[in-house]
């Protein structure tokens, strides 16, 4: 291997999360004090960060595929993947709206979605018969894609909350925290909650399906927190469709931090109970 | 060379008396055609806004410029004013105070609202328009040229136009635009034709605004402003209508009771739906209760929570003033240095020549008189020897005058040595 194959085999979650750290510092920084060249390191210091990550996943993917295996098919790789597209949300973001100090909410999101990769990185993978079918990859893939859907929505959330407070306090402008305007936060809180309802609702069904299909008995505890995400999901639906000032402002913010409670909740017992690699009960 | 300027400003005349004498495009190539007619070696530039009234003025001479009282008798008689009337509000300005004032004009560090970008596209209008009419020359190329480039570098080295000092352009600029991304969509509810509101609604409409209701007690002023600005002006009983559907109201009524009290908005709250409302509440005594700002999705703002950061604006600003100053003293000083050396560079080779002649004179007298004695290699050595000199002699005075230009005094200094030497235009 060459000696740029043999550093790049070295890349571990610690680099990327590292990076991530950085830019977390660097943007806590800019609530107190002014430098030039700050912004472009944020920038540069992410990219690395993000390249670190991608490189980290394609190697997994690389030696999945060598052991005959079926590559990205554990919790870790999925909090991994979850993590890089927030923290890629984050980079577009940042660069879109360079005044804004959006890392200062979104770069915790990434950082606890690598503690949980970490926490889970010796994990099983999960239980497949050989090549991935359409219903799993669903399953999966709605509830990876609601997942950070959910993640990015609570991050406005407390972002809208927070900008809803300054304002009421009448706080001036141009001190402390710069964050997006009340309308741009209100609606993409409103679309992260559309987007992984929706998301999240299709995975759990996906998830039904591909139970019934394979007839694997259902495991209990799963199924409760399934169900009760899914309740929820109904719930968050109905109350957005009967009760209008749930469509806008503050009830919204709340509504997605409520869902990424109960999203935390379901995952948190999910990944812990290895659902989906055949150890859980 | 000569540069001047004769203005008045809003610095010592009042709004009413500027208005008298301003012009529009059409009356400012009018007066420039007339100037250029009775003074066709002057070059002009006449910059006209609701601030100031000011004419540009170069030439290679003095008396090449109309005198400061035949240039009043022109504007007085250009908008049938009389002279006795004007005289003492128009100020004349020469060379570098000229220049200078030139410069701040255009970095904005002379406005009304010092830091206010307008300024500078006024002075560019102003500029192209003479050029257009070919009443601008090299010296007005040049002026308004390094004055564009100043105002740039004034922009880029301090922030002295990055903070709003007015409370209409923070009510927008810092305030709404914290709570939305684009006006175009918004509705704008206006309550009261004032100025305040007037010059809010303009800010606005710059940042696209154009669901836009007006409603005052009077309609026919609401109408009035609607006219000057844009919107719709609606009768007063449909106030709490108009309040349930609007995202943004600017109030600025001068009544003395609060118009919108809590029992009032709560009992059109739920028509809203807790949908977001900023109230910018510009009037004195207050428009809205300051309870209405407790309702969910309401954000109040008053008249002192904006001057709070108008002050502030201010006293950044005015941190700013000196270093722009700084930058204002040594762009119009390298100006006038150029200036200066420019119009001097004709003199210094009007001198040379003249001493050249002088030499070519005194050597052929010199070498016919030596006739055959001198061979070849005295002639250049002679030559040689009378260049030398002349060099000597001129080194001293053109030094001095080289180095005069950033001097006050650098126009005697070429008097002087066109009367020394005798120099002809």
């Amino acid at each position: 291997m060459s000696e740029i194959g043999n550093v790049l085999a070295n890349i571990s979650i610690s680099c990327f999360a590292f990076s991530y750290l950085l830019t977390l510092l660097l943007e806590v920084s800019r609530l107190f004090f002014q430098v030039p060249v700050r912004w472009v390191l944020i920038q540069v210091i992410t990219a690395a960060g993000l390249i670190a990550h991608a490189i980290y996943i394609g190697l997994d993917i690389s030696s999945s595929l060598q052991a005959d295996a079926t590559p990205l098919a554990s919790w870790h790789a999925w909090c991994v993947l979850a993590a890089l597209a927030v923290a890629l949300f984050y980079f577009v973001l940042a660069i879109r709206r360079p005044k804004n100090n959006i890392g200062v909410f979104l770069i915790p999101v990434v950082l606890v979605l690598v503690l949980a990769a970490a926490l889970v990185k010796d994990s099983a993978t999960f239980t497949t018969d050989g090549a991935i079918s359409l219903w799993e990859f669903i399953h999966i893939g709605s509830l990876l894609a609601g997942t950070v859907a959910v993640a990015i929505g609570c991050a406005v959330g407390v972002m809208y909350l927070v900008q809803s407070s300054r304002l009421k306090k009448k706080l001036p402008p141009r001190t402390g925290l710069k964050l997006p305007s009340l309308e741009w936060l209100e609606r993409n809180n409103r679309r992260c909650l559309f987007v992984s309802t929706i998301l999240l609702a299709q995975g759990l069904f996906a998830g039904v399906v591909m139970n019934i299909i394979r007839q694997v008995p259902f495991e209990q505890g799963v199924t409760i927190s399934s169900g009760v995400l899914f309740l929820w999901l109904v719930a968050v639906t109905l109350f957005e469709y009967l009760y209008k000032p749930a469509r806008q402002g503050r009830k919204v913010a709340y509504l997605t931090l409520a869902h990424f409670v109960f999203l935390a909740v379901v995952l948190g017992y999910v990944i812990f109970a290895q659902h989906g690699s055949g150890v859980a009960s | 060379m000569t540069f001047q300027v004769l203005g008045c400003h809003h610095h010592d005349s009042t709004v009413e008396f500027r208005e008298q004498l301003t012009f529009t495009a059409e009356q400012a190539h009018t007066i420039l055609s007339q100037l250029q007619q009775t003074h066709p070696d002057m070059e002009t530039v006449l910059l006209s806004t609701c601030n100031r009234v000011e004419i540009y003025m170069a030439a290679e001479e003095q008396d090449l410029c109309p005198p400061q009282d035949a240039m009043i008798q022109l504007l007085a008689d250009f908008h049938n004013l009389q002279p006795a009337d004007i005289a003492d509000q128009f100020q004349l300005r020469e060379d570098k105070d000229a220049v200078r004032h030139l410069f701040a004009t255009a970095a904005s560090l002379d406005s009304m609202v010092v830091g206010e970008a307008q300024i500078l596209s006024q002075v560019k209008d102003a500029y192209e328009l003479a050029t257009q009419g070919g009443f601008t020359g090299s010296v007005t190329h040049t002026a308004f040229q390094a004055a564009m480039r100043v105002a740039k570098r004034v922009a880029t080295e301090t922030t002295i136009n990055q903070r709003r000092v007015s409370i209409p352009s923070i009510a927008v600029a810092d305030f709404a635009n914290r709570f939305f991304e684009n006006f175009a969509d918004k509705n704008v509810l206006v309550i009261g034709a004032g100025e305040m509101g007037e010059e809010t609604l303009r800010y606005l409409i710059d940042q696209q605004a154009t669901q836009i209701h007006i409603v005052n007690r009077d309609l026919a002023r609401a109408q009035n402003l609607v006219e000057r600005t844009q919107g719709e002006a609606r009768p007063w009983e449909e106030l709490d209508q108009l309040l349930v559907d609007a995202d943004l109201v600017v109030s600025t009524t001068s009544a003395d009771d609060p118009i919108v009290t809590v029992e009032r908005f709560q009992a059109i709250a739920h028509q809203r739906h807790q949908r977001t409302l900023l109230v910018l509440d510009l009037a004195v005594p207050r428009d809205f209760e300051a309870a209405v700002g407790e309702f969910v999705g309401v954000y109040l703002y008053c008249i002192d929570d904006l001057d709070e950061v108008c002050q502030r604006n201010k006293d950044a600003r005015s941190q700013q003033w000196p270093h722009a100053n700084e930058i204002i003293d040594e762009e119009s000083g390298l100006f006038m240095a150029e200036l200066a050396h420019r119009s001097t560079g004709p003199w210094i080779q009007r001198l040379q020549d003249q001493a050249q002649q002088l030499k070519s004179d005194e050597l052929e007298r010199l070498l016919n008189k030596l006739g055959e004695n001198a061979n070849e290699t005295v002639r250049e050595e002679l030559d040689i020897a009378f260049d030398r000199l002349i060099n000597k002699l001129l080194h001293p005075p053109l030094e001095s005058l080289r180095n005069g230009a950033h001097d006050a005094d650098h126009r005697g200094l070429v008097d002087a040595l066109k009367k020394l030497f005798r120099l002809k235009e």
